[in-house]
């Protein structure tokens, strides 16, 4: 029933094109974001003092070695920077906005409307990511580089690639997300999933650690699931670690992901609203 | 004395009330309350796991072994949990909630002392699961440094503990306070509260000079845990310090909360609800 939108139509009857009303979604999802200026940028600071934190403890490790598993000392304050970047923007630390619509039954009236469930959650946390990016992303990174010194991606290529990896990473990120919150469906208290699915996420997607810093039986493990292409791809791409036709294989790896997370979330998806039951009232 | 004994036992009864209300209901849905406590726990371990395995290619964290800062980090999490179950409803975010929807304010026409209420307010039992896997991390660090251990040394560990849980609560009770004046700045607490647990869990020294002096000469964190571990492990302390200095965290810890409960009486006083 919701897998097939009907046309947007407006003032008179006018066919928009089908990417009217996700860009509009988007628009407004972008936009609230800039609600609460005092509030991000109290979280800016805490970003920072955790930042410090991790940079220290980073360096500590590198001791006097100019190199460990691909990453320089450089390399390792640039992948704060990062995590500490898309900390919002990718939703690291987790998300329950849908699994709250199911279980206040709000979800019912988003069924109402003209566009495709997925694509409707889609659109609006591609503008609160891009959101979060501007607001919290940009600074954190110009924080990083003032403080530290950033390694930047390698010329017109790398800024592509990277560009690339990183709407990838929202994309594989943003399917798990909703496939996580969509337990909601079948479990009146789902939390205790999304707990579990973020702490999955904060290890798995190389948050807590750059991944290729973990023995080999780990990274051999994490490689047969999506987590890596939700963040150590964007980093290793960035840094360099990954670059040329290497990069583009890391690329295609993700992408392969997103088109897999999507088959899985959209099946759940169609499942879920089979078994909803929206009380009235 | 023994009217303020009846009532010291009356209030304790009462937060014990509170908090066996709170456990039945948690309790009501054990398979999401299992999965809630597993989740909780995955994100320590997954924490701490990221550490240990990549603590091994690298050698040590700035000198130390994974035993040694296993010490250090099993000290200051297993204190935090502590904590965390007694002054849960201090925390910012629990307590900011309730100052916005009013309920704050109900407490406060209660005949039931304000503290307690408040102590009584927030009990997670997820987080139980949690004091298990810190006591492992603890254990760890202290069956792999090259140390004899003595009853002396026990007793100064767990005077570190009882210290950390004092440090951690008057964090907690400063961050719960500042809500009285910024509602929505929740966020900034957690540089104080999870902000200083994590700066604890790991040795001082691998941070920068000016960040190490304010978190020992301002903000007195060094002295709970990190100058014991430091005597412990036969290593001199920072800046010419005497090794007396090793003994204060029963001190230091229970003195920051006394000054954070002052500090609650101030805003408390200050207080005017928010119109909810």
């Amino acid at each position: 029933m919701t897998n097939a939108p009907a046309p947007a139509r407006v003032r008179g009857g006018a066919l928009l094109s089908p990417l009217a009303l996700p860009w509009a979604v988007a628009r407004l999802g972008f936009r609230r974001q800039f609600a609460y200026p005092q509030a991000a940028l109290w979280g800016l600071i805490t970003n920072t003092f955790f930042g410090v934190l991790r940079v220290a403890v980073l360096l500590a490790l590198f001791g006097t070695r100019p190199q460990v598993a691909g990453y320089t000392a450089q390399d390792a304050i640039t992948y704060t920077g990062l995590t500490q970047a898309f900390i919002m923007a990718l939703s690291l630390f987790g998300w329950t906005d849908f699994m709250r619509t199911v279980h206040r039954g709000e979800v019912a009236a988003d069924l109402l409307r003209p566009l495709n469930l997925l694509g409707f959650w889609a659109a609006q946390d591609a503008g609160r990511a891009a959101g979060q990016f501007v607001l919290r992303g940009l600074p954190m990174l110009l924080l990083f580089e003032a403080l530290w010194g950033m390694v930047w991606p390698d010329g017109a290529l790398g800024w592509l690639q990277t560009t690339l990896s990183v709407l990838l990473a929202w994309a594989c990120g943003f399917l798990f997300r909703f496939l996580v919150n969509c337990a909601a469906f079948w479990s009146p208290d789902a939390a205790g999933f999304g707990r579990f699915g973020w702490a999955v996420l904060g290890l798995g997607c190389g948050f807590l650690m750059p991944l290729a810093f973990f023995p080999d039986w780990v990274q051999a493990w994490l490689s047969w699931t999506p987590f890596p292409a939700m963040l150590n791809t964007v980093v290793e791409v960035w840094v360099g670690v990954q670059r040329g036709a290497a990069a583009w294989e890391a690329l295609g790896v993700q992408a392969a992901w997103a088109l897999g997370m999507l088959a899985v979330t959209a099946f759940t998806l169609h499942r879920g609203l089979r078994r909803l039951e929206v009380a009235g009232g | 004395m023994a009217r303020a004994l009846r009532s010291a036992a009356h209030y304790l009864q009462l937060y014990g009330r509170l908090l066996g209300a709170q456990v039945r209901s948690q309790a009501t849905y054990r398979g999401a309350l299992v999965l809630d406590a597993l989740g909780t726990l995955l994100i320590t371990a997954a924490e701490f796991g990221a550490l240990a395995l990549v603590l091994p290619r690298f050698g040590g964290l700035g000198g130390w072994t994974l035993g040694e800062v296993c010490l250090l980090y099993g000290l200051a999490e297993l204190s935090f949990v502590l904590m965390d179950l007694l002054f849960g409803g201090f925390d910012a975010p629990n307590l900011s909630a309730h100052v916005r929807a009013g309920t704050f304010s109900t407490f406060l026409l209660r005949p039931v002392p304000l503290v307690v209420q408040v102590f009584g307010s927030d009990f997670a039992l997820r987080r139980v699961a949690r004091i298990g896997l810190a006591a492992a991390i603890f254990a760890y660090g202290v069956t792999h440094t090259a140390h004899a251990w003595t009853l002396g040394d026990a007793a100064l560990l767990a005077g570190c503990v009882l210290g950390l849980i004092c440090f951690f609560g008057g964090l907690f009770v400063v961050g719960g306070t500042l809500t009285f004046w910024t509602v929505d700045s929740v966020e900034a607490m957690n540089v104080l509260t999870y902000g200083g647990r994590t700066l604890i869990s790991y040795p001082m020294g691998i941070y920068g000079e000016w960040l190490r002096k304010t978190f020992t000469y301002l903000i007195p964190a060094a002295f709970l845990s990190y100058f014991p571990v430091l005597h412990l492990l036969g290593r001199p302390l920072p800046d010419g310090l005497p090794p007396a200095a090793a003994f204060l965290s029963p001190l230091v810890g229970p003195a920051v909360l006394a000054l954070a409960f002052a500090f609650w009486r101030v805003g408390l006083r200050r207080y005017q609800g928010t119109g909810t």
